[in-house]
Protein backbone atom coordinates (compact mmCIF):
# COMPACT_ATOMS: atom_id res chain seq x y z
CA UNK A 1 0.00 0.00 0.00
CA UNK A 2 1.25 3.02 -1.01
CA UNK A 3 2.34 6.12 1.75
CA UNK A 4 -0.71 8.18 0.77
CA UNK A 5 -3.11 7.11 -1.19
CA UNK A 6 -6.16 9.78 -2.73
CA UNK A 7 -9.33 8.32 -4.11
CA UNK A 8 -11.69 10.80 -6.45
CA UNK A 9 -10.90 13.85 -4.46
CA UNK A 10 -13.44 15.86 -5.40
CA UNK A 11 -14.30 19.79 -4.43
CA UNK A 12 -16.36 22.61 -5.37
CA UNK A 13 -16.61 26.38 -4.60
CA UNK A 14 -19.84 27.19 -4.22
CA UNK A 15 -21.69 26.30 -7.82
CA UNK A 16 -17.48 25.83 -9.09
CA UNK A 17 -16.65 22.20 -9.36
CA UNK A 18 -12.59 22.95 -8.87
CA UNK A 19 -11.15 19.03 -8.37
CA UNK A 20 -13.15 16.51 -10.76
CA UNK A 21 -11.47 13.06 -9.22
CA UNK A 22 -8.63 13.45 -8.51
CA UNK A 23 -6.95 9.94 -7.52
CA UNK A 24 -2.83 9.90 -6.84
CA UNK A 25 -0.77 7.16 -4.99
CA UNK A 26 2.27 8.94 -3.46
CA UNK A 27 4.97 5.82 -2.29
CA UNK A 28 7.61 6.64 0.60
CA UNK A 29 10.29 8.66 -1.15
CA UNK A 30 8.17 10.30 -4.11
CA UNK A 31 9.23 13.58 -5.50
CA UNK A 32 5.68 14.27 -7.08
CA UNK A 33 5.75 17.60 -8.75
CA UNK A 34 1.97 19.09 -9.97
CA UNK A 35 2.58 21.63 -12.91
CA UNK A 36 -0.43 23.37 -14.73
CA UNK A 37 -2.09 26.59 -15.55
CA UNK A 38 -3.13 28.93 -13.17
CA UNK A 39 -6.56 28.60 -11.85
CA UNK A 40 -6.26 24.42 -12.60
CA UNK A 41 -7.10 23.16 -9.03
CA UNK A 42 -3.42 22.24 -7.58
CA UNK A 43 -3.31 24.43 -4.27
CA UNK A 44 -7.04 23.13 -3.93
CA UNK A 45 -5.34 19.86 -3.98
CA UNK A 46 -2.85 19.94 -2.17
CA UNK A 47 -4.86 22.22 0.56
CA UNK A 48 -7.64 19.53 0.66
CA UNK A 49 -5.01 16.59 1.62
CA UNK A 50 -3.92 18.59 4.75
CA UNK A 51 -7.72 19.41 5.19
CA UNK A 52 -6.97 23.47 5.04
CA UNK A 53 -10.32 23.10 2.34
CA UNK A 54 -12.65 20.66 3.24
CA UNK A 55 -13.05 18.28 0.26
CA UNK A 56 -16.32 17.20 -0.92
CA UNK A 57 -16.01 14.00 -1.91
CA UNK A 58 -13.38 10.84 -2.58
CA UNK A 59 -11.07 9.69 0.46
CA UNK A 60 -7.49 11.06 1.68
CA UNK A 61 -5.19 8.20 3.47
CA UNK A 62 -1.97 8.66 4.60
CA UNK A 63 -0.23 5.76 6.19
CA UNK A 64 -3.22 4.20 6.55
CA UNK A 65 -5.13 6.50 8.68
CA UNK A 66 -8.52 7.67 7.03
CA UNK A 67 -8.87 12.04 6.72
CA UNK A 68 -12.11 12.37 8.32
CA UNK A 69 -13.01 15.94 7.88
CA UNK A 70 -15.76 15.43 10.33
CA UNK A 71 -13.54 13.38 12.94
CA UNK A 72 -10.74 16.14 14.49
CA UNK A 73 -8.21 13.09 15.94
CA UNK A 74 -8.25 11.67 12.40
CA UNK A 75 -7.65 15.57 11.00
CA UNK A 76 -4.72 15.95 13.42
CA UNK A 77 -3.51 12.88 13.04
CA UNK A 78 -3.11 13.11 9.27
CA UNK A 79 -1.90 16.75 10.08
CA UNK A 80 0.74 15.41 11.88
CA UNK A 81 2.00 13.26 8.98
CA UNK A 82 2.89 16.46 6.96
CA UNK A 83 4.06 19.15 6.93
CA UNK A 84 3.01 22.50 4.24
CA UNK A 85 5.24 25.71 2.61
CA UNK A 86 3.36 28.13 1.84
CA UNK A 87 4.12 30.25 -1.72
CA UNK A 88 3.80 32.99 1.16
CA UNK A 89 5.72 31.78 3.71
CA UNK A 90 3.08 32.80 6.29
CA UNK A 91 6.31 32.84 9.02
CA UNK A 92 5.01 34.20 12.50
CA UNK A 93 6.34 37.73 12.07
CA UNK A 94 6.39 38.38 16.12
CA UNK A 95 8.81 35.51 16.99
CA UNK A 96 12.06 34.86 15.81
CA UNK A 97 13.27 32.85 13.99
CA UNK A 98 14.36 30.54 16.52
CA UNK A 99 11.25 30.35 17.63
CA UNK A 100 9.74 30.26 15.18
CA UNK A 101 10.83 26.93 14.54
CA UNK A 102 10.61 25.76 18.07
CA UNK A 103 7.35 27.38 18.84
CA UNK A 104 5.04 23.91 17.13
CA UNK A 105 7.24 21.36 18.68
CA UNK A 106 6.99 22.76 22.17
CA UNK A 107 3.09 23.76 22.34
CA UNK A 108 1.97 20.61 20.60
CA UNK A 109 3.89 18.13 21.30
CA UNK A 110 5.15 19.61 24.65
CA UNK A 111 8.50 18.67 23.92
CA UNK A 112 11.04 20.62 26.17
CA UNK A 113 12.66 23.40 25.58
CA UNK A 114 16.73 22.51 25.84
CA UNK A 115 16.02 19.32 23.40
CA UNK A 116 13.82 21.46 20.90
CA UNK A 117 16.08 24.33 21.15
CA UNK A 118 18.99 22.13 19.76
CA UNK A 119 17.21 20.56 17.35
CA UNK A 120 15.68 23.77 15.98
CA UNK A 121 19.41 24.52 15.15
CA UNK A 122 20.63 22.06 13.89
CA UNK A 123 17.64 22.51 11.55
CA UNK A 124 18.67 26.12 11.05
CA UNK A 125 22.16 24.82 10.04
CA UNK A 126 20.27 22.50 7.45
CA UNK A 127 18.44 25.01 5.65
CA UNK A 128 21.78 27.66 5.59
CA UNK A 129 20.78 29.89 8.52
CA UNK A 130 22.65 29.11 11.64
CA UNK A 131 23.89 32.80 12.07
CA UNK A 132 20.14 34.29 11.56
CA UNK A 133 18.38 32.19 14.29
CA UNK A 134 18.02 35.27 16.67
CA UNK A 135 16.75 37.44 13.49
CA UNK A 136 13.04 38.45 13.45
CA UNK A 137 11.31 37.00 9.75
CA UNK A 138 10.86 40.77 8.40
CA UNK A 139 14.83 41.03 9.03
CA UNK A 140 15.34 38.39 6.35
CA UNK A 141 15.31 38.32 2.55
CA UNK A 142 11.94 36.42 1.14
CA UNK A 143 14.56 33.27 0.36
CA UNK A 144 15.52 33.25 3.83
CA UNK A 145 11.99 33.71 5.22
CA UNK A 146 11.36 30.76 2.89
CA UNK A 147 13.46 28.38 4.28
CA UNK A 148 13.12 29.29 7.86
CA UNK A 149 9.47 28.11 6.53
CA UNK A 150 10.87 24.50 5.55
CA UNK A 151 13.14 24.08 9.06
CA UNK A 152 9.50 25.09 11.18
CA UNK A 153 8.18 22.46 9.11
CA UNK A 154 10.83 20.20 9.33
CA UNK A 155 11.03 20.71 13.13
CA UNK A 156 7.50 18.74 13.81
CA UNK A 157 9.23 15.37 11.96
CA UNK A 158 6.81 14.87 8.99
CA UNK A 159 7.11 11.81 6.83
CA UNK A 160 5.67 14.13 3.89
CA UNK A 161 5.91 17.72 2.82
CA UNK A 162 3.94 19.89 0.45
CA UNK A 163 5.09 22.70 -1.49
CA UNK A 164 2.84 25.18 -2.50
CA UNK A 165 4.71 27.20 -5.11
CA UNK A 166 7.38 27.73 -2.78
CA UNK A 167 9.34 30.14 -5.09
CA UNK A 168 6.49 31.83 -6.70
CA UNK A 169 6.54 35.23 -4.20
CA UNK A 170 10.66 35.06 -4.71
CA UNK A 171 12.46 37.39 -6.35
CA UNK A 172 14.75 35.60 -9.67
CA UNK A 173 17.57 35.56 -7.80
CA UNK A 174 16.40 34.20 -4.27
CA UNK A 175 14.65 31.13 -6.05
CA UNK A 176 18.11 29.04 -6.40
CA UNK A 177 18.99 28.84 -2.61
CA UNK A 178 15.26 27.44 -1.92
CA UNK A 179 15.19 25.05 -4.40
CA UNK A 180 18.46 23.67 -3.60
CA UNK A 181 16.57 23.13 0.30
CA UNK A 182 14.49 20.86 -1.47
CA UNK A 183 16.27 19.21 -3.41
CA UNK A 184 18.56 18.58 -0.55
CA UNK A 185 15.31 17.32 1.38
CA UNK A 186 14.15 14.62 -1.56
CA UNK A 187 18.18 13.78 -2.00
CA UNK A 188 17.67 12.27 1.70
CA UNK A 189 14.68 10.76 1.02
CA UNK A 190 11.63 12.81 2.50
CA UNK A 191 8.58 12.21 0.25
CA UNK A 192 7.50 15.65 -1.34
CA UNK A 193 4.42 17.00 -3.30
CA UNK A 194 5.28 20.13 -4.86
CA UNK A 195 2.94 22.58 -7.01
CA UNK A 196 5.73 24.16 -8.60
CA UNK A 197 5.89 26.78 -11.82
CA UNK A 198 9.77 25.77 -11.98
CA UNK A 199 10.01 23.42 -14.53
CA UNK A 200 14.14 22.74 -14.27
CA UNK A 201 13.47 21.39 -10.60
CA UNK A 202 10.39 19.24 -11.49
CA UNK A 203 12.59 17.83 -14.47
CA UNK A 204 15.71 17.39 -12.06
CA UNK A 205 14.56 16.02 -8.72
CA UNK A 206 10.95 14.67 -9.55
CA UNK A 207 10.42 11.10 -9.71
CA UNK A 208 6.60 11.77 -10.59
CA UNK A 209 5.32 14.67 -12.91
CA UNK A 210 1.31 15.55 -12.85
CA UNK A 211 0.11 17.59 -15.04
CA UNK A 212 -3.32 19.45 -13.89
CA UNK A 213 -5.76 21.50 -15.82
CA UNK A 214 -9.68 22.36 -14.76
CA UNK A 215 -9.73 20.35 -12.25
CA UNK A 216 -8.93 17.43 -14.09
CA UNK A 217 -5.16 15.52 -13.94
CA UNK A 218 -4.20 15.23 -17.79
CA UNK A 219 -1.39 13.36 -17.55
CA UNK A 220 0.96 12.00 -15.03
CA UNK A 221 4.23 10.29 -15.79
CA UNK A 222 7.62 10.20 -15.14
CA UNK A 223 9.79 13.91 -15.91
CA UNK A 224 11.23 12.42 -19.04
CA UNK A 225 8.02 11.24 -20.32
CA UNK A 226 5.95 14.44 -19.26
CA UNK A 227 9.01 17.10 -20.58
CA UNK A 228 10.62 14.92 -23.74
CA UNK A 229 7.41 12.63 -25.09
CA UNK A 230 4.14 14.08 -23.84
CA UNK A 231 0.85 11.93 -25.02
CA UNK A 232 -1.73 15.00 -24.78
CA UNK A 233 -1.51 17.64 -26.76
CA UNK A 234 -2.74 20.29 -23.71
CA UNK A 235 0.04 18.62 -22.02
CA UNK A 236 2.60 20.10 -25.21
CA UNK A 237 1.05 23.14 -25.71
CA UNK A 238 1.34 24.08 -21.82
CA UNK A 239 4.94 23.00 -21.80
CA UNK A 240 5.81 24.69 -24.94
CA UNK A 241 4.42 28.31 -23.61
CA UNK A 242 6.19 28.19 -20.04
CA UNK A 243 9.43 27.10 -21.62
CA UNK A 244 10.05 29.24 -24.51
CA UNK B 1 -4.40 83.35 40.02
CA UNK B 2 -3.39 83.14 43.83
CA UNK B 3 -0.23 80.64 44.08
CA UNK B 4 -0.33 80.71 47.88
CA UNK B 5 -3.67 79.14 47.90
CA UNK B 6 -3.15 76.77 45.15
CA UNK B 7 -0.32 75.15 47.04
CA UNK B 8 -2.10 74.95 50.12
CA UNK B 9 -5.06 73.31 48.09
CA UNK B 10 -2.45 70.64 46.22
CA UNK B 11 -2.32 67.83 48.65
CA UNK B 12 -6.27 67.51 48.64
CA UNK B 13 -6.09 67.55 44.93
CA UNK B 14 -3.56 64.95 44.42
CA UNK B 15 -4.80 62.38 46.89
CA UNK B 16 -8.09 63.02 44.91
CA UNK B 17 -6.08 62.56 41.67
CA UNK B 18 -5.54 58.94 43.25
CA UNK B 19 -8.96 58.14 43.13
CA UNK B 20 -8.70 59.13 39.52
CA UNK B 21 -5.99 56.79 39.12
CA UNK B 22 -7.40 54.01 40.79
CA UNK B 23 -10.55 54.38 39.02
CA UNK B 24 -9.05 54.13 35.66
CA UNK B 25 -6.36 51.38 36.23
CA UNK B 26 -8.97 49.02 37.58
CA UNK B 27 -11.93 49.90 34.89
CA UNK B 28 -8.81 49.82 31.97
CA UNK B 29 -8.37 46.03 33.58
CA UNK B 30 -11.76 44.69 33.84
CA UNK B 31 -12.42 47.23 30.79
CA UNK B 32 -10.09 45.28 28.92
CA UNK B 33 -10.75 41.56 29.97
CA UNK B 34 -14.74 42.25 29.34
CA UNK B 35 -13.29 43.25 25.73
CA UNK B 36 -11.29 40.50 24.55
CA UNK B 37 -14.29 38.24 25.66
CA UNK B 38 -16.38 40.78 23.36
CA UNK B 39 -14.43 40.85 20.69
CA UNK B 40 -14.35 36.85 20.59
CA UNK B 41 -17.89 36.65 21.01
CA UNK B 42 -18.31 38.54 18.43
CA UNK B 43 -16.30 37.18 15.71
CA UNK B 44 -17.77 33.48 17.04
CA UNK B 45 -19.67 31.86 14.08
CA UNK B 46 -22.51 30.80 16.70
CA UNK B 47 -25.18 33.12 15.91
CA UNK B 48 -26.82 33.57 19.61
CA UNK B 49 -22.74 34.59 20.55
CA UNK B 50 -22.66 36.77 18.32
CA UNK B 51 -25.77 38.82 18.43
CA UNK B 52 -25.79 38.75 22.08
CA UNK B 53 -21.96 40.50 21.55
CA UNK B 54 -23.76 42.54 19.27
CA UNK B 55 -26.44 43.60 21.77
CA UNK B 56 -23.72 44.55 24.19
CA UNK B 57 -22.11 46.77 21.68
CA UNK B 58 -25.47 48.27 20.74
CA UNK B 59 -26.27 49.26 24.37
CA UNK B 60 -22.99 50.94 25.73
CA UNK B 61 -21.93 52.69 22.38
CA UNK B 62 -25.26 54.08 21.86
CA UNK B 63 -26.26 55.36 24.92
CA UNK B 64 -24.24 58.19 27.30
CA UNK B 65 -22.18 56.78 29.77
CA UNK B 66 -23.46 59.20 32.19
CA UNK B 67 -26.50 57.91 32.25
CA UNK B 68 -25.04 54.60 32.20
CA UNK B 69 -23.62 55.73 35.67
CA UNK B 70 -26.82 56.74 36.57
CA UNK B 71 -28.54 53.59 35.47
CA UNK B 72 -26.21 51.42 37.53
CA UNK B 73 -26.06 54.14 41.24
CA UNK B 74 -29.78 55.28 41.27
CA UNK B 75 -31.84 53.01 39.19
CA UNK B 76 -30.74 49.52 40.32
CA UNK B 77 -31.64 50.26 43.80
CA UNK B 78 -35.55 50.11 43.16
CA UNK B 79 -34.14 46.59 41.94
CA UNK B 80 -33.18 45.94 45.00
CA UNK B 81 -29.37 46.25 44.04
CA UNK B 82 -27.50 48.88 45.87
CA UNK B 83 -24.11 49.63 44.70
CA UNK B 84 -21.60 52.14 46.14
CA UNK B 85 -20.61 54.87 44.64
CA UNK B 86 -17.42 53.40 43.82
CA UNK B 87 -18.46 50.14 42.61
CA UNK B 88 -21.10 51.87 40.67
CA UNK B 89 -18.16 53.78 38.61
CA UNK B 90 -16.01 50.98 38.11
CA UNK B 91 -18.54 48.82 36.60
CA UNK B 92 -20.07 51.69 34.50
CA UNK B 93 -16.52 52.74 33.51
CA UNK B 94 -15.61 48.91 32.77
CA UNK B 95 -18.61 48.28 31.22
CA UNK B 96 -18.86 51.41 28.26
CA UNK B 97 -14.94 50.89 27.85
CA UNK B 98 -15.16 47.13 27.16
CA UNK B 99 -17.74 48.41 24.27
CA UNK B 100 -15.12 50.23 23.16
CA UNK B 101 -11.72 48.59 23.18
CA UNK B 102 -13.92 45.31 22.37
CA UNK B 103 -14.20 46.83 18.58
CA UNK B 104 -10.23 47.94 18.83
CA UNK B 105 -9.82 44.13 19.26
CA UNK B 106 -12.19 43.33 17.30
CA UNK B 107 -10.75 45.06 14.39
CA UNK B 108 -7.26 43.90 15.21
CA UNK B 109 -8.01 40.22 15.28
CA UNK B 110 -9.34 40.05 11.66
CA UNK B 111 -6.96 41.86 10.20
CA UNK B 112 -4.32 39.51 11.24
CA UNK B 113 -3.49 37.45 7.00
CA UNK B 114 -5.60 34.20 7.17
CA UNK B 115 -1.95 32.54 6.18
CA UNK B 116 -1.23 33.19 10.28
CA UNK B 117 -3.96 30.83 11.32
CA UNK B 118 -3.28 28.19 8.03
CA UNK B 119 0.65 27.79 8.99
CA UNK B 120 -0.60 27.30 13.09
CA UNK B 121 -3.10 25.16 11.82
CA UNK B 122 -0.78 22.75 10.12
CA UNK B 123 1.04 22.82 12.49
CA UNK B 124 -1.31 21.16 14.71
CA UNK B 125 -2.27 23.90 17.08
CA UNK B 126 -5.10 24.02 18.66
CA UNK B 127 -7.74 27.26 18.08
CA UNK B 128 -6.20 28.35 21.67
CA UNK B 129 -2.81 28.37 20.98
CA UNK B 130 -3.24 29.85 17.78
CA UNK B 131 -5.36 32.21 19.61
CA UNK B 132 -2.41 33.16 22.17
CA UNK B 133 0.76 32.24 21.04
CA UNK B 134 -0.32 33.58 17.25
CA UNK B 135 -2.64 35.86 16.74
CA UNK B 136 -3.36 37.78 19.95
CA UNK B 137 0.09 39.05 20.59
CA UNK B 138 -0.02 40.58 16.87
CA UNK B 139 -3.17 42.06 17.47
CA UNK B 140 -1.67 43.87 20.46
CA UNK B 141 0.99 45.25 18.34
CA UNK B 142 -1.29 46.68 16.01
CA UNK B 143 -3.99 47.44 18.03
CA UNK B 144 -1.63 50.00 20.93
CA UNK B 145 -2.06 53.39 19.19
CA UNK B 146 -5.95 52.84 19.19
CA UNK B 147 -5.76 51.52 22.37
CA UNK B 148 -3.55 54.31 24.18
CA UNK B 149 -6.25 56.61 22.50
CA UNK B 150 -8.53 54.99 24.16
CA UNK B 151 -7.35 54.54 27.60
CA UNK B 152 -6.67 58.07 27.37
CA UNK B 153 -10.04 58.59 26.59
CA UNK B 154 -11.01 56.39 29.52
CA UNK B 155 -8.85 58.54 32.08
CA UNK B 156 -10.78 61.76 31.42
CA UNK B 157 -14.46 60.12 31.39
CA UNK B 158 -13.32 59.15 35.28
CA UNK B 159 -14.52 62.80 35.65
CA UNK B 160 -18.07 61.68 34.89
CA UNK B 161 -18.10 59.80 37.79
CA UNK B 162 -18.46 62.74 39.84
CA UNK B 163 -22.28 63.46 39.23
CA UNK B 164 -22.62 60.18 41.17
CA UNK B 165 -21.06 61.14 44.47
CA UNK B 166 -17.76 59.79 43.90
CA UNK B 167 -14.90 62.29 44.85
CA UNK B 168 -11.87 62.31 42.50
CA UNK B 169 -10.28 64.80 41.14
CA UNK B 170 -13.06 66.91 39.21
CA UNK B 171 -15.38 66.45 42.01
CA UNK B 172 -12.48 67.61 44.28
CA UNK B 173 -12.30 70.54 42.18
CA UNK B 174 -15.75 71.31 42.05
CA UNK B 175 -15.86 71.28 45.93
CA UNK B 176 -13.00 73.17 46.60
CA UNK B 177 -14.21 76.23 44.23
CA UNK B 178 -17.22 76.11 45.33
CA UNK B 179 -16.54 76.52 48.89
CA UNK B 180 -13.58 79.23 48.51
CA UNK B 181 -14.90 80.73 44.90
CA UNK B 182 -11.51 80.45 43.36
CA UNK B 183 -12.30 78.55 40.55
CA UNK B 184 -9.73 79.63 38.61
CA UNK B 185 -6.80 78.37 40.79
CA UNK B 186 -8.80 74.96 41.23
CA UNK B 187 -9.73 74.37 37.96
CA UNK B 188 -5.99 75.23 36.36
CA UNK B 189 -4.52 72.99 39.19
CA UNK B 190 -7.12 70.15 37.95
CA UNK B 191 -6.14 70.54 34.58
CA UNK B 192 -2.70 70.46 34.79
CA UNK B 193 -2.86 67.17 37.05
CA UNK B 194 -4.97 65.67 34.06
CA UNK B 195 -2.53 66.71 31.88
CA UNK B 196 0.42 65.12 33.40
CA UNK B 197 -1.66 61.72 33.67
CA UNK B 198 -2.28 61.68 30.22
CA UNK B 199 1.31 62.64 29.31
CA UNK B 200 2.37 59.52 31.40
CA UNK B 201 -0.09 57.53 29.45
CA UNK B 202 1.05 58.43 26.07
CA UNK B 203 4.26 58.38 27.19
CA UNK B 204 3.82 55.01 28.54
CA UNK B 205 2.14 54.06 25.78
CA UNK B 206 4.69 55.03 22.70
CA UNK B 207 7.29 53.33 24.79
CA UNK B 208 5.31 49.89 24.45
CA UNK B 209 4.64 50.94 21.11
CA UNK B 210 8.66 50.97 20.18
CA UNK B 211 9.52 48.67 22.73
CA UNK B 212 7.03 45.98 20.11
CA UNK B 213 8.08 47.23 17.01
CA UNK B 214 11.25 45.15 16.70
CA UNK B 215 9.70 43.26 14.43
N1 LIG C 1 -11.58 29.95 -1.20
C1 LIG C 1 -12.05 29.92 -2.46
N2 LIG C 1 -13.31 30.32 -2.73
C2 LIG C 1 -13.82 30.29 -3.98
N3 LIG C 1 -13.13 29.88 -5.05
C3 LIG C 1 -11.86 29.46 -4.87
C4 LIG C 1 -11.26 29.47 -3.57
N4 LIG C 1 -9.99 29.01 -3.69
C5 LIG C 1 -9.81 28.74 -4.99
N5 LIG C 1 -10.94 29.01 -5.71
C6 LIG C 1 -11.09 28.79 -7.15
O1 LIG C 1 -10.74 27.47 -7.44
C7 LIG C 1 -10.04 27.40 -8.65
C8 LIG C 1 -8.72 26.70 -8.43
O2 LIG C 1 -7.91 27.53 -7.63
P1 LIG C 1 -6.47 27.09 -7.12
O3 LIG C 1 -6.55 25.77 -6.47
O4 LIG C 1 -5.94 28.21 -6.33
O5 LIG C 1 -5.67 26.96 -8.50
P2 LIG C 1 -4.11 26.95 -8.77
O6 LIG C 1 -3.42 26.76 -7.46
O7 LIG C 1 -3.90 25.81 -9.70
O8 LIG C 1 -3.78 28.24 -9.41
C9 LIG C 1 -9.91 28.81 -9.18
O9 LIG C 1 -10.91 29.01 -10.14
C10 LIG C 1 -10.14 29.65 -7.96
O10 LIG C 1 -10.74 30.86 -8.33
MG1 LIG D 1 -2.06 28.04 -6.49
Amino acid sequence: MPLMEIKELKKNFNSQTVLKNISLGVEKGDVVAIIGPSGAGKSTFLRCLINLERRDGGSVNVEGIELNPDDKKSVKKVQQKMGMVFQSFNLFPHMTVLKNVMIAPIKVKKIDKSIISEKAKNLLAKVGLSDRGDYYPSQLSGGQQQRVAIARALAMNPDIMLFDEPTSALDPELVGEVLKVMKKLADEGMTMIVVTHEMGFAREVANKVIFMEKGNVVEEGTPEKIFNNPSEKRTKEFLEKIIK
Amino acid sequence: MNLQFTLSKLPTMLTASLMTIELTVLSLIFGTILAVIIAFMRISKNKLIKNIARFYLWIFRGTPLILQLFFLYYALPTWGITLSPFAAAVIGLSLNSAAYTAEIVRGGIISIHEGQYEAANVLGMTYRQTMFEIILPQTIRNILPAMGNQFIGMLKDTSLVSTIAMVELMRQAQLVGSATFKYTEVYITAALIYLLLTSVFSYVFSKMESKLSIY
